[in-house]
């Protein structure tokens, strides 16, 4: 199996409210992300209202098209509960290829941590 | 005389012509092994555990020999991956194998071949793979949500200029699949000008 990480943690933007950041390190590719989903599905269903995620995705290296599926799945439940999606420090790859799938049009990225929480925040 | 060496101008002995017969070939230099294409086969076992392997094979050979830059090095590990995940997962059973082919042209063009052995439960034929590429391709003009399907009609068929499928004699399909170097889209870069044998495998 691929090695990938996904930790998450909850930070508070500057109105105290908790986004939850999620760090996703290493690579995601079929041996690896029907197992790692699980995590993200559990976060998502235990916050049924509201939900703000942030996909830290700096060390992400690699991401395959089943993984763009499962972030847009993501995306569409977090957005039907009345919360945001955003995505924080990728790379010129993996930027690359959410760009050509057309995800960068459903959701934002942006270079820092901080400013995705600014985005979220909003 | 009978002598059949004389010596040249530069006081150097000339080869007989049954000499020269015997002369070994010369050996080429790594820039003229560089223009002839470049062909590599390999075979895998039907399980995904190794397409890391291939995605970092993909990535220094398209960086080291190809002539392509490390921006196309990365998109061709995403359409390699995404091939060989549908040849193992929608076209071939557990046990059996993929066949993998890269043909490089430096500076000019790569290729990709990516078989199946067409031991899948659910068989298409080159046909009905065509026309489902097609289908996929017009649904993702608008925003799509869905979660699968992406891989084809996405990754490979937006970063390769040629998407071709054929039925495979002894079973299963062969995708096809060839990217053209654009001076516009693509430079050589400095590294493989000044070192272009030098494949690093990570």
């Amino acid at each position: 199996m691929t090695e990938v990480q996904i930790n998450i943690e909850d930070v508070q933007n500057t109105a105290g409210k908790t986004i939850k950041l999620i760090h996703v390190v290493g690579q995601l590719d079929e041996t690896n992300v029907d197992e790692k989903a699980k995590q993200v599905y559990t976060l998502i269903d235990s916050v049924p209202q509201g939900l703000n995620l942030i996909f830290d995705f700096t060390g992400l290296e690699y991401m395959n098209s089943k993984s763009i599926g499962y972030l847009t799945d993501w995306y569409s439940k977090t957005s039907a509960q009345g919360g945001k999606t955003v995505i924080a420090g990728a790379r010129e790859n993996i930027l690359d290829i959410l760009q050509v799938v057309g995800l960068t049009q459903l959701i934002n990225a942006y270079p820092t941590i901080e400013e995705a929480k600014l985005a979220v925040s909003q | 005389m009978d002598n059949p060496v004389t010596p040249n101008p530069i006081g150097q002995l000339e080869q007989t012509v049954e000499e020269a017969q015997k002369a070994p070939t010369p050996v080429p230099t790594s820039d003229q092994l560089l223009e002839r294409p470049l062909e590599i086969s390999m075979t895998l076992p039907t399980q995904a555990y190794f397409l890391s392997g291939i995605r970092d094979f993909t990535l220094s050979l398209t960086q080291n020999l190809t002539g392509f830059s490390e921006h196309w090095a990365f998109r061709f590990q995403a359409v390699v991956d995404e091939l060989c995940n549908n040849a193992i997962e929608h076209g071939s059973a557990a046990g059996h194998t993929i066949e993998i082919k890269f043909i490089s042209i430096r500076g000019k063009s790569l290729e990709v071949h990516v078989q199946d052995s067409g031991t899948a439960k659910e068989k298409m034929t080159a046909r009905q793979l065509t026309e489902l590429y097609q289908e996929r391709k017009q649904l993702m003009t608008k925003q799509y949500l869905g979660f699968r399907g992406r891989g084809l009609p996405k990754i490979v068929g937006e970063w390769t200029d040629e998407v071709s499928f054929e039925d495979a004699p002894q079973g299963g399909i062969i995708v096809k699949v060839k990217k053209y170097l654009r001076k516009e889209e693509d430079k050589l870069s400095s590294t493989q000008q000044n070192d272009p044998t030098h494949l690093v495998l990570k």
